[in-house]
């Protein structure tokens, strides 16, 4: 345990180092888009009652969770399989997952600006009343290290020049045909059993529930489900940068 | 020399695609202080064979033994034995050469103190102190390279692996990689080089082998490999034209070993023959039918060009005329 955190820890100071450019420009960009879904979606829909609105606000929060770990990461991460360098970091005499984990700390530090930024504009915008819960703190790591597990299962799998589009189709896909920004019920019965096994709902439903604790409590299944998510990515990401061909 | 090996390799074959054979039984062994060639085309199966060792890629036949241990069964022991620069350029896009180098040495287990002291070291010895603080992407090639080489160097545990190192790196700074490499090997390294450029891998490899098809066609050290063309010279005369250069090839033994390819006329001389053909050379330089001529031993890459070809027909088959006598 104690050579993997050392592991870590180095591995998050060289992803830090070789980011430190880039992570200013993500960081604005992030919290521009995560903002400006709030207020897009408000000139959308110039009524809004207190329900849309928090769907709306907490809608944004996790679409920008998602935006990080399903698509900037995975096309980094493709853009490096192109240039042949992830063999090079499968050379390096360090544990997979700790790899995987330095990668995913970057992410989610990417997005948390995104986050607060987000929560503040819908208070401002929408006189959001919010009764913060707690387990707050971990439902934003956990929907980031799902989003993380799938982009890089995404990444690892698809071949570089797919992996924009694949990407895409998963952003429209959460930002659009998800219960996310909406409740689930607006979907035809079809489309709400797809999304029973997606991450999608879960991870709206984690931050919402957290966000503005429902009478009956934060409830456990997304978070359930979110570590099972998190678990199969990790596992198919894991398998596949330990693979020999 | 005398060490128990580092590395054993024994009888790997790599097929992939059930078809294309990268590596055909291939052997070798490498021990602590050992400087080992291996030598190849572009495809002979070098990199394949680099790639296995470090469980990037999975033997379909044959073992790989390194510090007496399955590298095959534990890939990520293999990992943390041996160090290695892959041909492809290392990640440094955002960051400088110090930075790179003393990071991946501490990540290959090396203390601080001492990674900043070996970063310190190699920069120096590799004369690239200038770029210390100039972030990768706008680096040359040639130190890029040197840093990556510098990545592996800095840490190499007990086998360093370097695939093309020099690709990209001026005259001045090969030499100083190349004194690099042996002093990894004195300080108790084993060292395997995959490298195009016999001639400079001549001066610094201990024992080499060389692939062809994926096939180790032979193996020794330099002196062994040249065997009996190791008391020949080799006299290179550089004619005023093709047509003396023809000529001189006739004069000389009647065509019978003497080649001309182009200007040149390229003669195998034995060593108790030199006087005379030196006489003979300096004779016709005086009549003005030469401009310069040379003797030298029989090269290395003269003896690989034999045993795998060159991709220039003309020069392959004079050149293995030449060696053929």
């Amino acid at each position: 345990m104690r050579s993997w955190l050392h592991s870590y820890k180095l591995l998050l100071k060289w992803n830090a180092l070789r980011m430190r450019a880039e992570i200013p420009v993500f960081l604005a960009l992030q919290t521009v888009i995560a903002s400006g879904i709030v207020i897009g979606f408000s000139l959308l829909i110039p009524e809004i009652d207190a329900v849309s609105a928090l769907y709306l606000t907490t809608g944004a929060m996790t679409v920008s969770l998602i935006t990080v770990g399903t698509v900037l990461a995975p096309q980094i991460v493709a853009q490096q399989k192109e240039r042949g360098l992830l063999d090079y970091q499968r050379s390096m005499p360090v544990p997979r997952l700790a790899m995987l984990a330095a990668d995913a700390t970057i992410w989610i530090l990417v997005a948390l600006p995104g986050l607060v930024a987000t929560l503040f504009v819908a208070i401002l915008r929408f006189d959001l009343q919010v009764s913060m819960s707690p387990w707050l703190v971990l439902a934003v790591p956990l929907v980031s290290a799902g989003s993380v597990a799938v982009g890089y299962c995404i990444a690892y799998t698809v071949k570089p020049v797919l992996v924009g589009l694949v990407t895409n189709i998963v952003m429209i896909a959460a930002l659009m045909f998800a219960p996310v920004n909406y409740p689930a019920e607006r979907l035809p019965e079809w489309a709400r059993t797809v999304h029973d096994w997606l991450p999608f709902q879960y991870m709206a439903q984690a931050i919402r529930d957290t966000i503005d604790v429902p009478a009956g409590g934060t409830p456990l299944l997304p978070f359930v489900v979110l570590v099972a998510w998190a678990i199969i990515g990790l596992a198919i990401t894991s398998r596949v940068m330990t693979r020999r061909i | 020399m005398s060490a128990a090996p580092v590395l054993d390799v024994e009888n790997v074959t790599k097929i992939y695609h059930k078809k294309v054979w990268a590596n055909d039984h291939v052997s070798l062994t490498i021990s602590a202080g050992d400087v080992y060639g291996l030598l190849g085309h572009n495809g002979a199966g070098k990199t394949t064979l680099l790639n296995q060792v470090v469980g990037l890629a999975k033997p379909t036949e044959g073992k790989i033994t390194l510090n007496g241990r399955d590298a095959v069964a534990d890939p990520a022991y293999a990992r943390k034995m041996c160090a290695m620069q892959p041909q492809s350029q290392a990640p440094l896009d955002g960051v400088t050469p110090k930075e790179a180098i003393e990071l991946m040495a501490r990540i290959r287990g090396a203390s601080r103190r001492d990674a900043r002291r070996r970063t310190a070291d190699l920069m120096a010895a590799l004369d690239i102190e200038p770029w210390a603080d100039t972030k990768g992407e706008k680096l040359s090639g040639g130190v890029q390279r040197l840093t990556a080489f510098a990545m592996a160097a800095a840490e190499p545990g007990r086998l360093a692996m370097f695939d093309e190192p020099t690709n990209d790196v001026d005259p001045v700074r090969r030499r100083l990689l190349w004194a690099q490499v042996r002093e990894l090997a004195d300080q108790g390294c084993a060292v395997l080089l995959v490298t195009h450029n016999v001639i400079e891998a001549e001066r610094t490899v201990d024992r080499l082998a060389i692939l062809d098809h994926g096939r180790v066609v032979v193996h020794g050290t330099p002196t062994e490999l040249r065997g009996e063309h190791a008391h020949q010279l080799r006299l290179e005369a550089a004619a005023i034209s093709h047509a003396v250069a023809q000529d001189l090839a006739h004069e000389f033994d009647n065509a019978r070993s003497a080649v001309a390819i182009g200007r040149r006329m390229i003669a195998p001389v034995a060593a108790d023959d030199c006087a005379t053909a030196l006489q003979w050379a300096q004779r016709h330089q005086q009549t003005g039918r030469i401009d310069e001529f040379s003797f030298n031993p029989v090269s290395l890459e003269d003896i690989y060009i034999r045993l795998v070809g060159s991709p220039d027909d003309n020069v392959d088959e004079s050149d293995d005329a030449l060696l053929a006598t």
